[in-house]
């Protein structure tokens, strides 16, 4: 039987040939990995199943992994010769002018075709009228929060509070009274050490010294979480804004803009911590 | 080939012809250098989180309904928390094996991403994105900003401390955008933050659609690949612009690649024995208007926070838009960075007028606007990343918060350029030195080091 003639491309150009020698050393590898990588499989699955720590079989894993790769490493050496080649780029095709399809289109209107294609445009774009779908209407959602005149403050675990349940150097976390989790009404409740300056609001301060703020920095929307006792102010942990409790909570250094809201605060006939109204500025970062 | 194989070889290829084409993908050449293999263990990496992602997603619950979790996790015992979480504690403490599969997902994530940026710099460097490879890069470009994506949804999936926290700020971000902002928000996170919309929504995205997405891209990358061969390190007395010069896909490179399979995989394992990188269980869940101390993004989003981090505060409102500090950090200066790796195909070939198809790689030292290009990004990211642990910087070295910011904000702003600068001057200067200018076509830069008959054909 004669050999068909193989087309070039088909060929290895070989630069370089190596044969690497039979070794009794290198047999020893590859069936000593071999065998390991199974013993350790098997290590793996034995001690995951009956319940050893992740330190354990985890580790076995690795261990089996590791055979397993040396033992191939090992096999491919010896078992074929390390070959040099070359392989020909791509030349330029010959004939740029031969049309792509063998049928040609007949010469009729070209109009036609833009209209297709524009029509076929303002088809697909009328289909991202499902996008809106995808979340409520924006509308004032985002202007207003739950508090309103009378709204009593309540803790993450539903209690109501009085000034006094907040003492010097003390933050609690406030929610409006049935909108526990609604993140950008949460406010902290603070008493401060000495009275407040401007430009705190001082109708919307108890006894001098509790005031209530947004807990939503008004950078990012990080928790203002930290609360550095020793000047009074509110640290955020996420970008490091920090707010003036003391005046306004005004911003003293960060990336943060605005300062943080300041809750108007009262309290009702029952002597509870009310909202006398709404945040006057929306608390939170800044749309666009 | 043992018998078993070439008789079964022998018959499918009766039925469907295989040995011509099996020949000549065997006989492919896959040039012998270390950073080509980079592309391949991110591959390598997918693998591996597709596999165990499927493991995951089986028992990950797509939910933030407070449940009560009851298990072997004696702190959360009897605890209520949300589902997503709880789904996790019970996978990670009650299923065995659960943990480990978690922590080798997050360990492939991890090398997935710094797979990529590192051979994303290998073709940046070396110019492997120079025609006709164009579209190739952009893939990349593409397949990166995928998996940045894809990680911060993954991070986010958990719901715990900082992966609530982390969604927060993207939807601040979106929230930012001028005259669409709130819309777009609303429309990505389902409502105003937290909705229950956000953690179904990520898992859909997360396991679903971008995998298929990435799966058919990554695909993609690697048929453009093929069919347009590798690019060639420069060798003295190989012609390296029209021939490929390396080892046979058969045995040498699927030798290599296996290899290599088992190496990542063995790493991986050895990393998930090791290090406790996926036990969110110990941050606590996701509780509106709380937060941790040290809140930060996976380290492949350093560069962003470090971003928020770095600019001073400013809002101004223009044309009935408000321009805000988190809309530049977050938004536009992240936008410029991808546009810049976007455009630089194009810049570096209209400014040195290069002309004609490149497959040799060169030395970015011999290309100035390149070097700076590279140094000057990649020094900001950095740098910008670095600030992203400002604050336990400052608790570790003892130095105050804002001087520790206000030395970021100075560096980030005098020390890229600066060392493009340099960079770009010293560049220059060494080619002065060989008496060459940037070579503008493929024969001209292979002259410079090749024996000239070679060249000549």
């Amino acid at each position: 039987m004669t050999q068909p003639p193989t087309p070039p491309k088909d060929d290895l150009i070989v630069l370089e040939r190596h044969t690497p020698q039979a070794s009794v050393a290198n047999d020893t590898l590859v069936i000593g990995g071999a065998i390991a990588a199974a013993v350790f499989g098997v290590a793996f699955a034995v001690s995951l199943i009956t319940g050893f720590g992740i330190g354990v079989y985890g580790f076995f894993l690795a261990l089996a992994f590791f055979s397993l790769a040396l033992s191939t490493r090992r096999y491919f050496f010896d078992r074929f010769p390390d070959i040099e080649a070359a392989e020909l780029r791509d030349a330029p095709i010959e004939s740029p002018d031969r049309p792509i399809s063998a049928v040609a289109p007949l010469g009729r209107r070209p109009l036609l075709t833009r209209v297709l294609i524009a029509c076929a445009g303002v088809f697909g774009i009328s289909l991202l009228a499902l996008v809106p779908s995808l979340g409520p209407q924006v509308g004032n959602r985002l202007r207003r929060t739950p508090w309103a005149q009378g709204v009593r403050l309540v803790t993450t675990e539903n209690t109501e509070l009085r000034p006094d349940d907040v003492t010097v150097g003390g933050v609690v976390t406030a929610w409006p009274h049935g909108s526990i989790g609604f993140e950008r009404a949460a406010v902290l409740v603070m008493r401060l050490s000495s009275p407040p300056e401007a430009p705190t609001i001082m109708d919307w301060v108890i006894g001098d010294s509790l005031v209530a703020y947004s807990k939503i920095c008004t950078h990012a929307g990080c928790p203002v979480a930290l609360f550095r006792e020793r000047d009074d102010s509110l640290f955020c942990p996420c970008h490091q804004s920090t707010f003036d409790v003391a005046r306004g909570c005004v911003p003293t250094f960060g990336p943060a803009t605005r300062a943080l809201p300041q809750l108007p605060l009262g309290t009702d006939d029952d002597g509870f911590l009310i909202a006398t109204g709404d945040f006057e500025e929306p608390p939170g970062p800044s749309a666009g | 080939m043992t018998p078993l194989f070439s008789a079964l070889f022998d018959a499918l290829d009766s039925r469907m012809h295989l040995k011509g084409p099996t020949r000549a993908t065997a006989n492919k050449v896959f040039p012998a250098n270390w950073s080509f293999l980079l592309g391949e263990v991110a591959t390598i990496a997918f693998g591996v989180l597709i596999a165990t992602g499927i493991f995951l997603t089986l028992f990950y619950r797509a939910s933030t309904d407070p449940t009560v979790y009851g298990g072997t996790n004696e702190f959360f015992d009897g605890a209520t928390v949300p589902a997503a979480f709880e789904s996790i504690i019970r996978l990670s403490d009650d299923v065995p094996g659960g943990l480990f599969v978690r922590r080798v997902h997050r360990a492939a994530s991890h090398l997935f991403i710094a797979t990529i940026v590192m051979h994303m710099l290998r073709i940046i460097m070396t110019g492997a994105f120079r025609k006709p490879r164009e579209l190739n890069y952009h893939l990349g470009i593409g397949l990166l900003t995928l998996a940045l994506v894809e990680g911060f949804l993954g991070y986010s999936l958990p719901y715990d401390s900082l992966a609530g926290t982390g969604i927060r700020v993207a939807y601040s971000i979106v929230l930012s955008i001028p005259y669409i902002g709130e819309n777009v928000a609303f429309w990505i996170f389902g409502g105003e933050f937290p909705t229950g919309a956000i953690i179904p929504r990520f898992h859909a995205l997360h396991v679903f659609v971008l995998p298929l997405v990435l799966t058919g891209l990554i695909a993609l990358h690697v048929l453009i690949l093929v069919r347009q061969k590798h690019t060639q390190m420069p060798k003295p007395d190989i012609d390296g612009h029209t021939y490929i010069v390396g080892k046979p896909l058969w045995p040498s490179q699927f030798a290599e690649s296996t290899t290599l399979f088992l190496w990542v995989g063995g790493l991986l394992a050895l990393a998930a024995t090791l290090i406790p990188w996926s036990d969110v269980e110990l941050l606590g869940p996701y509780v509106s208007g709380e937060v941790g101390n040290n809140a930060q993004p996976d380290w492949f989003l350093f560069w962003t926070d470090g971003l928020l981090r770095a600019l001073p505060p400013f809002e101004f409102r223009i044309l009935g838009a408000t321009i805000n500090t988190v809309f530049v950090a977050g938004a536009v200066i992240p936008g410029l960075m991808f546009g810049l790796l976007f455009a630089y195909p194009f810049i570096e070939r209209r400014v040195y007028g290069l002309t004609g198809d490149w497959h040799v790689l060169t030395n970015p030292l011999d290309i100035p606007l390149r070097a700076a290009m590279v140094m000057g990004t990649f020094s900001f990211v950095l740098l910008a990343s670095a600030n992203a642990t400002n604050d336990i910087l400052s608790r570790m070295l003892g130095i105050p918060i804002e001087n520790l910011v206000f030395g970021f904000r100075l560096s980030m702003v005098v020390l890229p350029p600066l060392l493009a600068g340099l960079i770009y001057a010293s560049s220059k200067r060494r080619l002065k030195a060989a008496g060459a200018r940037v070579a503008t076509n493929e024969e001209e830069a292979q002259s410079r080091f090749q024996p000239s008959e070679l060249t000549s054909s």
